[in-house]
C-alpha cells in the first residue's frame, strides 16, 4: 500500500518535470494551472501515505531517517503551493519538484521498515524538534530554489527580481526562526536524555554552522544592504550545507544522532 | 594612556558589523573543521594516522581538543564582545519594541555563552554503577551530601525484544534535608535542585562464591568480566549470564533477555588461556580447574549519570529570551507593516 502510494507521489512528481520542462521551452495553454494541480495532487497523496504509516505503525512517523526525509519531502512541497500562491513560474515549479524527487532518492536508500521507538526517542520533543526541522529546512530549500531562479534572471516569472529576492528573505527569516528553535528543542532534549545540553556532536556543530551562515545573510543585508546576487548566492550555498548537515555527516561523520 | 588608546580602537572595530559577520563565519568554518578531526585522542594517534606535518599542526594548535583550546574560546568571548557592543550602541539609538526586540535576542547569546562558561567552571558529573538493593554515599563522588538507594531496577522489551524502556527505583535521602523516592528511565530524570541524575545504562551481575580451600570467598562481577583468582599463576574467571540459557547444537546462547533459565557460563582463564569451562544455573557448584565455584545468584545493576549545574537554567533562560525576541522581532517586521512591501 504505502510503495503504491509512493510510486503515485513519485510518478505525478515526474510529470511536473516534464509540464514545466515543456513549458519552459515553449508556454503551454493552462500550464500553471496544471503544473499547480499536480503539486496538489502529490501532496494529497503524500498526506494518505503518512496516515497510511501512521496506522500501520501505531506511531507518527517522526522517528528515523526514511521517515525524516520523506517529511522533510513532502514539507518542501507543501510550502511551495503557499510561496508560489502568485508566482507564475516554471523554473520555480521545476526546481522544487526535482528537488523533492531528489529527496524521495535519498529517502529510498533508508530502510524504510517500521521500528518501534528505543528509549531515548520516547519524548516529546522529539515531534517538537522534527517538525520544526521541517518547516526550517523546507523555508531553506525553497529559498534556494528562489534563489537559483534569482541568478538564471528567469525573464518568465511574472514577479520583478527586487520582489523574488524580498520572498528569499521572508523565507529565510521563517526558517532562521525555526532552525533556532529546532537547535534549542534538540538541546533542551539532549540535557533531558543524557545530561548534557551540547555535546559539540558532529550533527549539532553542522547545524550551528547552519545557523551561522544564515545569521550571516541576515546581517548583512540588515547592515549591507546586501541584495540580489550575492545574497541569492548565499542562500543557494546555505541550502548545500544544509543538505550536508542533513545526510553528509550521518554518513561521513557519525556520532550521537546516529538514527538520523 | 597607551592602553586606553589601543582599548578605544578594539572597540571602535567590535562595533563594526564587519568585524561581527567575520567572527561569526570564523567560529563556523572552525566549528566545521573540528567534526572532521577525530575529537580527544592521544597525540600519538594524530602521529599514526595523519604523518609528522598534520599531526604536528593537530597537536601544536590544539586541534584535538578544538572545542576547549584557549583560542576557541576567545573567538567565542570576542563575539560575545561584538555583540555586547553592538548592543550598547544600539540601546542610544531606536526605541522601537522590534529594535528593542532585536536587542534582548542579542543578549539572550551572550546570556547562554555565559552559563555554559559557567558550568564549564562549576557542574560537576559523575557516572555510576549501582546494584538492586545497594546504597551509596554522593560525597564518595564529590557532590554535596545525601545517599542513594537503588531499590529496584526493571526492563520493559517489546514484542521482539527490544528494549521499550529502563526504569530505575531510587530513593534519595538526607539531600539538602529532604528524602525523595522517585522512579526515574531514559527521558525522565531525577531534579532536584541543580541535581539531575540520569538512567544512562544497565547490566547485569553475577555472584559467585570461592569454596576452595578452607574459607569461602564471595565473588561479585559483572556480566562478561573477568576476576583474578590467583595473582602469582595469573589465573581469571570469567562469568558470562545467560538468563535464559537454551542447550542445541547452534551454539551457547541466550533465548530471550528475561531471566527465565538463569545460567552462568564460566571460564577458567591461565595466563590468558582457555584451562576449563563450565555452563552451571543457579545454586550448583562446580570444579574448575583446580577451582570450586558456585553460582549464588544475579541481580541487576543500574548505571546512573549524576550531574550537578546550575549554569543549565541560565542557558534554558537565555533560550526562551532569545525565542522571544526573534519571535517579535519579525512579527513586527511582517505583520506590523503588512502592505507596505
Ligand atoms: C539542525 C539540525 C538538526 C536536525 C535536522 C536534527 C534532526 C533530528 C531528528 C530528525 C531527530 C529525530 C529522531 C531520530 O534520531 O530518529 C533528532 C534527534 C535528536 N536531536 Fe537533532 N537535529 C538537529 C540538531 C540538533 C541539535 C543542535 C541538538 C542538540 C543540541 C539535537 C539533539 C537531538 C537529540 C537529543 C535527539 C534525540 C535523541 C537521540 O538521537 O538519541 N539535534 N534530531
Amino acid at each position: 500500500m504505502e510503495n503504491i502510494l509512493l510510486d503515485i507521489f513519485f510518478a505525478l512528481l515526474l510529470f511536473t518535470v516534464i509540464v514545466n520542462l515543456i513549458r519552459l521551452w515553449k508556454p503551454i495553454k493552462h500550464g500553471d494551472f496544471i503544473s499547480s494541480m499536480l503539486i496538489i495532487m502529490a501532496v494529497i497523496t503524500f498526506i494518505v501515505m503518512l496516515v497510511v504509516r501512521t496506522s500501520m505503525g501505531g506511531r507518527i512517523p517522526f522517528a528515523n531517517a526514511y521517515e525524516f526525509t520523506l517529511l522533510f519531502a513532502g514539507g518542501v512541497l507543501i510550502l511551495a503551493i503557499l510561496v508560489r500562491r502568485d508566482l507564475v513560474s516554471p523554473l520555480f515549479d521545476l526546481s522544487v519538484a526535482l528537488l523533492t524527487i531528489l529527496l524521495l532518492s535519498v529517502a529510498s536508500s533508508f530502510s524504510s521498515e517500521i521500528r518501534p521507538l528505543m528509549p531515548a526517542l520516547q519524548s516529546g520533543w522529539l515531534y517538537a524538534h522534527v517538525a520544526t526541522a521541517v518547516i526550517a529546512y523546507g523555508s531553506f530549500a525553497l529559498a534556494a530554489c528562489l534563489g537559483i531562479i534569482y541568478l538564471g534572471r528567469a525573464q518568465e516569472t511574472d514577479l520583478s527580481l527586487p520582489e523574488v529576492d524580498e520572498r528569499i528573505y521572508k523565507l529565510v527569516v521563517l526558517g532562521f526562526t525555526f532552525l533556532t528553535i529546532v537547535i534549542i528543542t534538540g538541546a533542551v532534549w539532549a540535557e533531558e536524555v543524557w545530561g548534557s545540553w551540547w555535546t559539540w556532536d558532529p550533527k549539532e556543530t553542522w547545524s550551528l554552522v547552519t545557523w551561522l551562515v544564515y545569521a550571516a545573510y541576515l546581517h548583512t543585508r540588515h547592515s549591507y544592504d546586501w541584495k540580489g546576487n550575492k545574497s541569492a548566492w548565499m542562500v543557494v550555498i546555505g541550502f548545500v550545507i544544509v543538505m550536508f548537515t542533513l545526510f553528509g555527516v550521518s554518513v561521513l561523520l557519525p556520532g550521537l544522532h546516529s538514527y538520523v | 594612556m597607551m592602553i586606553n588608546k589601543w582599548l578605544k580602537q578594539l572597540t571602535q572595530m567590535l562595533a563594526s558589523m564587519q568585524t561581527a559577520i567575520y567572527l561569526l563565519l570564523i567560529v563556523g568554518v572552525v566549528s566545521a573543521l573540528g567534526t572532521f578531526i577525530p575529537q580527544g585522542q592521544t597525540p600519538t594517534f594524530y602521529l599514526q594516522h595523519y604523518g609528522r606535518t598534520t599531526s604536528m599542526i593537530i597537536n601544536g594548535l590544539g586541534l584535538s581538543n578544538l572545542y576547549h583550546v584557549w583560542w576557541f574560546q576567545l573567538l567565542i568571548i570576542l563575539l560575545c564582545l561584538s555583540i555586547l557592543v553592538c548592543a550598547y550602541r544600539r540601546l542610544r539609538w531606536g526605541k522601537k519594541i522590534s529594535g528593542l526586540a532585536s536587542l534582548f535576542m542579542h543578549l539572550a547569546i551572550v546570556f547562554i555563552l555565559i552559563g555554559a562558561l559557567w558550568s564549564l567552571g562549576y557542574s560537576h558529573s559523575s557516572f555510576i554503577e549501582i546494584a538492586r538493593g545497594q546504597t551509596i554515599a554522593l560525597n564518595n563522588y564529590g557532590f554535596e551530601e545525601g545517599q542513594l538507594k537503588l531499590n529496584d531496577f526493571k526492563i520493559d522489551y517489546y514484542p521482539d525484544f527490544q528494549p521499550r524502556q529502563y526504569t530505575s527505583d531510587l530513593s534519595l535521602i538526607n539531600y539538602h534535608g529532604k528524602n525523595i523516592h522517585q522512579s526515574i528511565s531514559v527521558n525522565h530524570p531525577l531534579k532536584t535542585g541543580s541535581l539531575k541524575i540520569y538512567q544512562s545504562t544497565w547490566g547485569w551481575a553475577i555472584q559467585l562464591t570461592n569454596l576452595t580451600g578452607t574459607t569461602e570467598t564471595i565473588i561479585s562481577l559483572k556480566d562478561k568480566d573477568l576476576f583474578l583468582l590467583d595473582e602469582a599463576q595469573q589465573v581469571k574467571v570469567q562469568a558470562v549470564f545467560l538468563p535464559d540459557f537454551k542447550d542445541d547444537k547452534t551454539g551457547i546462547q541466550s533465548k530471550t533477555p528475561l531471566p527465565d533459565h538463569p545460567h552462568v557460563w564460566l571460564t577458567l582463564l591461565q595466563q590468558d588461556k582457555v584451562v576449563d569451562m563450565a555452563i552451571i544455573p543457579v545454586g550448583q557448584e562446580v570444579q574448575l580447574g583446580s577451582y570450586s565455584l558456585r553460582f549464588d545468584t544475579f541481580y541487576p545493576y543500574s548505571g546512573l549519570q549524576i550531574k550537578q549545574d546550575s549554569g543549565v537554567y541560565m542557558v534554558f533562560a537565555g533560550f526562551i529570551i532569545l525565542l522571544a525576541g526573534l519571535g517579535i522581532r519579525y512579527w513586527f517586521a511582517f505583520w506590523g507593516k503588512k502592505g507596505a512591501n
